[in-house]
């Protein structure tokens, strides 16, 4: 049985601090399975999110993010409390969809044609629902370095501190990243700059 | 240049706040002087602000379901690997014993001719008929005949089931009943053949007289060995002669029906001399199906000195009903049996063995044929009067397909239904593709060509005495009845086609 707090805990998603984490963790560790669907349901749509758009391909979102939540479930009997349950969380999270995209790239040589990709080679005339296509095609179009901070910075709103112990790089270097990968989005966009900014 | 390209990373770090007070005030300043880089800055904003117009993924509530379900099967998966392990350590032994044998291909022959009269004497031991002759009902003794199958056991939980393959070639199964259906054949053929209660009293009498030869064909001991003569093919041809001969002379009328060209004297002469051969002599090779081998060995079996012993038994019996438990066959189908395929020696047993069947493929020189010499002459006879009995007796359709078309024939309250479907000329599809390059308005001049795929027909053309066992009535009906819907459907599509195709459905009553 579900004890009547953590019923409301699974229906709301309460404003996060890393005690909230932190003593679901342990409730977890302390044998409480309905911990870990506590920490799901906060997180799950975060996740899901940074791998949509890192993917550009909502049928893989699931997918992926079932195996993120899996490994985290595995390992987190062995979590040390010493830095913040999101920053690991969205560490798998990145790193999930870097093997991933690894995957896909080598599926592409062996199979040109990706069947189900969402990816098109060049920004399609824009209709006024279709910004955040082009955009997201254009994102996809970023190598995956420059890719990931922008995406942990201008969709997320991530800060630089989270970004680099996500990353596990150093400040200066998403500082640069985060401005190399704007400038690179911008070349991508030009052709259709009137159209985005009208 | 490097310079200014940093003050480019500053203006990104200044939008997103997250330079220092003093990095701060410094740009401002910069900024306040340079229109180059005041510009930078509103187009790095614009490129931004996109980051805002991108919308988010819709949420996903069966995610968590779908998770927990994911990780039960996980751990489910892991069990399964541990529980697995043994397994696995199996097939290491096994690929080592390939290998071994690989290079000593003939060890396993090698010891098994050594262990062969061991082994053999073994499973010679007390031997005895699996059905004691009381044992054995007219039903049983009927259904050998007519139906090719034998009870291994006196609960009717094994059946031996003995058949010809494509070729003719002899083989049997042994069956575990639970899938079978139960049938009154012999009741149903009393009924087909309109005989009364005098009569029937003649065809039990001929059918009694059996039960004692088919007690000595199958032997079984404790060590679940059984024992099956080769014989046992010529002993049903000759049961089954025998009550044909005795149906003509009882019901001369429904016997024209199941034979019409009637029995000669010439089979009849076969069908008495094989019946009195078979009923005297066994003959004494035997073929041993044994939990971990099967071979053909040389067995007198004394019935003499087994009746004595019979009487013997029979008392115990009476006197202990557990006696009796301890001669029920078990033969365990998923034991050391395996496919024994021997190509190099046509002499050999081809065994297959799966849950629910263990089948033998006879090779050769099993049947005995020097002692029933004639015995080939009637198997016209029998194959035809099989057929009738199947079609009139059992309602069993029959199915002739030629190069023009499909015919059906179906018995049913005393008329024959036939459904027809007759076709010269097929589809343009089928055309084309039998005459590449074809010349679509030369169609006369194509020679008429094998209809289209009638995969559909076929499946209907059941295998008879599968469809006997294992098939009620009632399914029967409903097959028959989604045929004939097909067929309607196929004969319309085929009109619609502009298509030469004669498909009918006659009925003619035969009294």
């Amino acid at each position: 049985m579900i004890s009547k707090d953590k019923e409301k805990d699974l229906q709301q998603p309460q404003i996060l601090s890393i005690d909230d984490d932190y003593s679901i963790i342990r409730q977890f560790i302390d044998g409480d399975k309905f911990a870990f669907q506590i920490l799901v349901k906060r997180h799950k749509e975060k996740v899901r999110n940074i791998i949509y758009i890192t993917m550009n391909n909502s049928a893989l979102v699931d997918d992926i993010a079932q195996d993120v939540f899996i490994t985290v479930y595995r390992n987190l009997k062995h979590f040390r409390f010493e830095s913040q349950f999101t920053t690991w969380l969205y560490r798998i999270t990145v790193n999930r969809c870097k093997d991933y995209l690894r995957k896909m790239n080598v599926r592409k040589i062996f199979f040109p044609i990706e069947e189900g990709t969402e990816v098109s080679e060049y920004p399609t005339p824009v209709e006024d629902n279709d910004i955040s296509r082009i955009v997201m095609d254009a994102i996809s179009k970023l190598p995956v370095k420059l890719r990931m901070p922008l995406i942990l910075k201008d969709i997320e709103g991530f800060s630089y501190q989270e970004i680099s112990e996500t990353l596990k790089c150093e400040m200066g270097t998403v500082k640069s990243r985060i401005f190399r990968g704007r400038e690179k989005l911008k070349e991508i966009l030009q052709p259709l700059e009137k159209e985005l900014m009208n | 240049m490097k310079k200014a390209l940093q003050n480019l990373e500053l203006l990104s770090a200044y939008l997103d706040n997250e330079l220092t007070q003093s990095e701060k005030a410094e740009l401002e300043k910069l900024l306040a002087t340079s229109l180059e880089l005041r510009k930078k800055l509103e187009d790095l904003k614009k490129i931004k602000q996109l980051g805002n117009r991108v919308t988010r993924i819709p949420e996903s509530p069966f995610f968590e379901t779908r998770l927990m379900a994911a990780i039960e099967d996980q751990k489910n998966e892991t069990s399964r690997i541990k529980r697995w392990m043994p397994a696995a350590a199996l097939a290491v032994v096994t690929i080592i014993i390939m290998v071994v044998l690989k290079f000593n291909p003939g060890l396993i022959d090698k010891m098994w001719e050594d262990q062969k009269v061991a082994i053999a004497g073994f499973y010679k031991e007390n031997l005895q008929p699996v059905l004691l002759a009381a044992n054995l009902t007219n039903e049983d003794v009927f259904n050998f005949a007519f139906n090719n199958e034998l009870p291994l056991d006196n609960s009717r939980q094994q059946y031996l089931l003995l058949g010809y393959d494509d070729s003719g070639k002899e083989f049997f199964e042994i069956r575990s009943s639970h899938e079978r259906i139960n049938r009154d054949s012999y009741k149903e053929f009393i009924s087909a053949m309109n005989l009364d209660a005098e009569q029937k009293q003649t065809v039990d009498s001929i059918i009694g007289s059996y039960s004692k030869a088919l007690e000595a064909q199958v032997l079984v001991n404790e060590k679940n060995t059984i024992a099956i003569n080769p014989n046992l093919w010529n002993l049903r041809k000759a049961i089954f002669a025998d009550l044909l001969v005795a149906s003509e002379k009882l019901n001369k009328t429904k016997f024209d029906r199941i034979v019409p060209a009637g029995i000669s004297n010439a089979e009849k002469i076969v069908v008495v001399n094989t019946v009195e051969k078979l009923k005297s002599a066994y003959g004494d090779q035997y073929i041993f199906v044994t939990p971990d081998s099967i071979f053909a060995e040389s067995y007198q079996f004394d019935s003499k000195l087994y009746e004595k012993e019979m009487r013997e038994l029979e008392k115990q019996i009476k006197l202990n009903e557990e006696e009796v438990k301890q001669f029920t066959l078990n033969i365990r189908y998923d034991s050391t049996f395996r496919y024994i395929d021997d190509a190099r020696n046509i002499h050999s047993f081809r065994i297959v063995v799966d849950s629910n069947i263990c089948r033998v493929d006879l090779p050769d020189h099993q049947i005995p044929e020097i002692l029933i010499p004639d015995i080939e002459t009637i198997e016209p006879l029998i194959e035809q009067a099989t057929n009738s009995i199947h079609f009139y007796a059992y309602k069993i359709p029959k199915i002739e397909k030629s190069e023009n078309g499909i015919k059906i024939e179906y018995y049913n309250d005393d008329s024959v239904y036939s459904y027809m479907v007759d076709y010269n000329m097929l589809n343009i599809d089928s055309l084309a593709e039998a005459n590449p390059g074809l010349d679509l308005y030369r169609l006369d001049q194509l020679k008429p060509v094998k209809p289209f795929d009638d995969t559909m027909l076929i499946k209907y053309q059941y295998d008879r005495d599968y469809y006997h066992r294992y098939y009620s009535d009632d399914e029967f009906k409903k097959q028959m009845e989604e045929l004939q819907k097909e067929l309607q459907q196929m004969s319309e599509e085929l009109k619609n086609h502009k298509i030469r195709v004669r498909s009918e459905v006659t009925k003619s009553t035969k009294k």
